[in-house]
């Protein structure tokens, strides 16, 4: 057993996709039983690498090892019989099976019914899978249905999957992405568990507390190259942080006290119910003040996305008033809304935010083309399009192959990002919602939208953050309302907060106080 | 009262054993508008199977019976690899798919029916027609009130739909390839994860669908006209798909919704015999199932949940 080094070696790995180099010519060695992480902005090919160790792409140049034998791993299966696994940064689970049945889902366990009829064990497989959870302290109720546990608990299920296919190596995507910081810890203490147990851990991130905290070494990537491989205890944050954005970085946004003018948006006891007539927004109430930024925060699903949809118009108020600037908007259209002084960074930005299959300047005059001088008695002017897109694209930055004919189908995600803020500020309107704008985003976009959001906020507008980023709305806003299950357990000043505090409010431990 | 269960429970089984087919195909991901055509493909083959070998045995042998399910289950099976290969490696838009199909069957059956009608037997005709299946009375059980009827005048292929049924609900809920099956039509990439041949599974679940759909059919060609013709494009493939949403993509509550349909249509008949009117009334019941199907809608589309993947195409690289 003891022959190899290294139980993974990935060496001079180069992978290529069309127009892109992922990985070039990148060699990383991995020992047993030591936490490795993968540190690089999104993009820097950090999950390329591991697909490729996991099986679901071939590289085009270089070798894999595994323990001390050269392979070729064709498909996850195969990466399975060499007892690697991956935790998915998008959980792949079937939402409405059980626990178990998602666990044993390609190994079932099976018994002949009246001795000839073959069919699945499922006392069995919940019987084994309750002693798995139990052996590696990660407990679960095997009975449970998918779509009613939360997102930790779902990351458990991906977890305890690996480990009932018996894998010693374990990949994680990203994993803390969709928690609270209380459940990274305890994820970490989870990954540190697994360690001790003898196994050898992956972890890809770009969150460098994290790194801090579990790692062992860490490789950092910067555009498909490894840039180096550092011992983390011996490395410093922000070294780390600079060595992956391959340049000084500004942890902090800068930013002005806060002047709060009038109250621009009075949402007063707000409920909105979804499809399954089920409340999911519970008599919420708040005030933005013009010049504030108030961030909602809140762990993904509580609610905080349909009270901004509640606001803009999509989703219907079942019970309460919207105020704008003194006038109750709760019955009045999108399009009256909007007319009215609402701009909105909607959290789906393909789908909501977009029309993917338009041109750059066609989606920039989207609130726009039913007024003068854009279109003329219903007739479009193409021209007045053009000119407002290049000047749009002139000072936001927005790059694309071709100016304001690119279809935006083919820019990348932060110039999306940047025509639909770039679109929405133009509005000049007294209220701007954003949701989740970094979503997916890296350091040097984040930082330009943090910029712009505060900017607008010092110019007088008020301005409505939603946020799964704990980072983002600790580092922008001035009022923090903390939303749980539908109900805001909290609003307080943001300088009053610590991070720990917001973090136990998001799980509902705290009650108001 | 009798002939009401009696005549409902014809009709009420083949719509249940389509139904199941199209749960087959549903809960996998696949779309299936292409009961309608299935059925009637599968009614075809089965038809003519019949009539080949009908000169081979006496009058009334029922082996020619069972040579027509047979025919028919591998008809609507094979037929309904178009469906799967446009959909599965095709990536083809289900629902065009579906349709062509039916529009597929119905064309080519009759033309096939009148051409074979005049090479192989010199006749001109447009149908096949097939020998009146015999029926079971199950002596002693038959005598209950009420009850009995559904043990009186039994068509053999009724049986032969409740032990099918039977093993189809097992499969579905209780075997390796239910659990799989029922996982492609939630989450795809969770199935391709766990190694499991997302393609392959889809395409045994529409070859399911093509089974059942070719016995449905020619459980109604023997039932309803006691032969094959183009009068088996009625619609019942898109009535199967109307009980299957109102059975909410489960089985036990589908044969609920066939149940329903199945005692609407032969209690409308009863009424129309028992309040002595003309004839031409009867074409009014033909539409009563079709006219619950739209009063239902009303109740079940809110609180019916189709599969999460249904209707979408698997791409592996897309999250």
């Amino acid at each position: 057993m003891s022959e190899y080094e290294y139980i993974v070696e990935m060496r001079h790995i180069t992978k290529r996709f069309p127009g892109i180099v992922a990985n070039d010519d990148v060699t990383v060695r991995i020992r047993k039983g030591e936490i490795f992480a993968l540190l690089g902005e999104n993009g820097a090919g950090k999950s390329t690498l591991m697909s490729m160790l996991f099986g679901m792409y071939e590289p085009d140049e270089g070798e894999i090892w595994i323990r001390g034998e050269k392979v070729k791993i064709t498909s996850p299966n195969h990466a399975t019989r060499l007892n690697i696994g991956m935790v998915h940064q998008h959980f792949k689970l079937v939402s409405n099976y059980t626990i178990a049945e998602n666990i044993i889902m390609g190994m079932e366990p099976v018994k002949k019914a009246l001795g000839i009829f073959p069919m699945v064990d499922i006392k069995k497989a919940n019987r084994d899978i309750r002693e798995l959870s139990v052996r590696y302290g990660l407990e679960v109720e095997p009975e449970d249905v998918i779509e009613n546990i939360n997102v930790s608990t779902q990351q458990r299920v991906e977890i305890l999957k690996m480990l009932y296919r018996e894998a010693e190596i374990l990949i994680f995507d990203e994993p803390t992405a969709v928690l609270t910081p209380q459940e990274i810890e305890f994820l970490l203490d989870i990954i540190r568990g697994l360690r001790e147990d003898g196994k050898t851990i992956i972890l890809i991130t770009h969150k460098l507390e994290e790194i801090k905290q579990v790692a062992d070494r860490c490789a950092i990537l910067n555009r498909g190259k490894l840039i180096d491989v550092l011992d983390v205890a011996t490395t410093s944050t922000r070294k780390m942080a600079n060595l992956m954005v391959g340049r000084e970085v500004n942890f902090q946004t800068g930013k002005k006290d806060a002047e709060f003018g009038e109250v621009v948006l009075d949402v007063q006891n707000l409920t909105v119910k979804n499809r399954d007539h089920f409340e999911v927004v519970k008599n919420v109430s708040f005030q933005v003040h013009a010049g504030e930024i108030f961030a909602i925060a809140g762990v993904s699903g509580n609610g905080q996305v349909e009270i901004a949809d509640a606001i803009a118009g999509l989703a219907k108020a079942s019970g309460g008033k919207i105020v704008l600037n003194g006038k109750d908007i709760t019955q009045d259209s999108i399009r009256e809304r909007s007319l009215q002084g609402i701009s909105y960074i909607p959290e789906d930005r393909q789908n909501v935010g977009l029309v993917m299959d338009f041109s750059l300047s066609e989606n920039l005059g989207l609130k726009n083309y039913h007024r003068e001088p854009f279109s003329h008695r219903g007739i479009l002017n193409k021209k007045e399009f053009d000119d407002y897109a290049d000047r749009l694209i002139g000072e936001y930055d927005i790059r694309s192959s071709q100016g304001s004919r690119t279809v935006v189908r083919s820019m990348s995600g932060g110039n999306q990002q940047k025509a639909i803020i770039a679109r929405e500020i133009e509005q000049e309107n007294p209220l701007m919602i954003f949701v989740q704008p970094t979503r997916g985003l890296d350091i040097g976009a984040i930082e330009n939208i943090h910029r712009q959001m505060i900017g607008e906020r010092d110019k007088g507008r008020a301005v409505l953050l939603i946020s799964l980023e704990l980072d983002e709305i600790m580092n922008c806003a001035d009022t923090i309302g903390v939303i749980y299950n539908g109900q805001i357990q909290k609003i307080a000043d943001a300088k009053t907060l610590t991070t720990n505090e917001v973090g136990e409010f998001m799980m509902g431990v705290r009650q108001h106080g | 009262m009798n002939t009401v269960i009696i005549d409902g429970l014809s009709f009420a089984l083949p719509l249940f054993i389509m139904a199941i087919g199209g749960i087959y195909s549903e809960k996998s991901g696949v779309t299936n508008l292409a009961l309608e055509g299935l059925q009637g493909f599968g009614a075809f083959t089965g038809a003519l199977a019949a009539v080949l070998v009908a000169g081979n045995f006496a009058g009334n042998s029922s082996v020619p019976f069972y040579i027509a399910m047979l025919f028919a289950v591998i008809g609507g099976t094979v037929f309904s690899l178009i469906h799967a290969l446009l959909c599965i490696r095709f990536r083809a838009n289900m629902v065009i798919s579906g349709v062509v199909i039916n529009i597929l069957a119905m064309a080519l059956t009759s033309f096939l029916t009148k051409q074979i009608n005049a090479a192989v037997f010199g006749a001109a005709s447009d149908k096949f027609v097939l020998g009146v299946s015999n029926r079971i009375t199950v002596p002693g059980i038959s005598a209950i009130p009420v009850l009995g009827a559904v043990f009186t005048n039994v068509y053999p292929f009724e049986i032969v739909i409740v032990i099918v049924a039977v093993i189809a609900w097992f499969v579905m809920y209780k075997t390796k390839f239910g659990l799989h099956l029922r996982a492609c039509g939630d989450n795809p990439h969770a199935v391709d994860a766990a190694g499991i041949e997302v393609g392959r599974v889809r395409l045994a679940a529409v070859m399911v669908s093509g089974a059942l759909s070719g016995l449905g059919g020619i459980c109604f060609a023997y039932s309803i006209s006691a032969n094959f013709s183009n009068a088996i494009y009625v619609g019942y493939g898109y009535l199967a798909i109307a009980a299957l949403i109102f059975g909410n993509w489960k089985i036990l509550p589908t044969l609920g919704a066939c149940l329903l349909f199945g005692f609407a249509r032969s209690g409308g008949y009863r009424i129309v015999q028992l309040l002595a009117m003309p004839s031409s009334y009867q074409d009014l019941v033909m539409i009563l199932p079709y006219a619950l199907t739209l009063f239902l809608l009303i109740f079940f589309s809110k609180h019916n949940r189709s599969p999460r993947a249904l209707g979408v195409i698997y791409d592996k690289g897309a999250r």
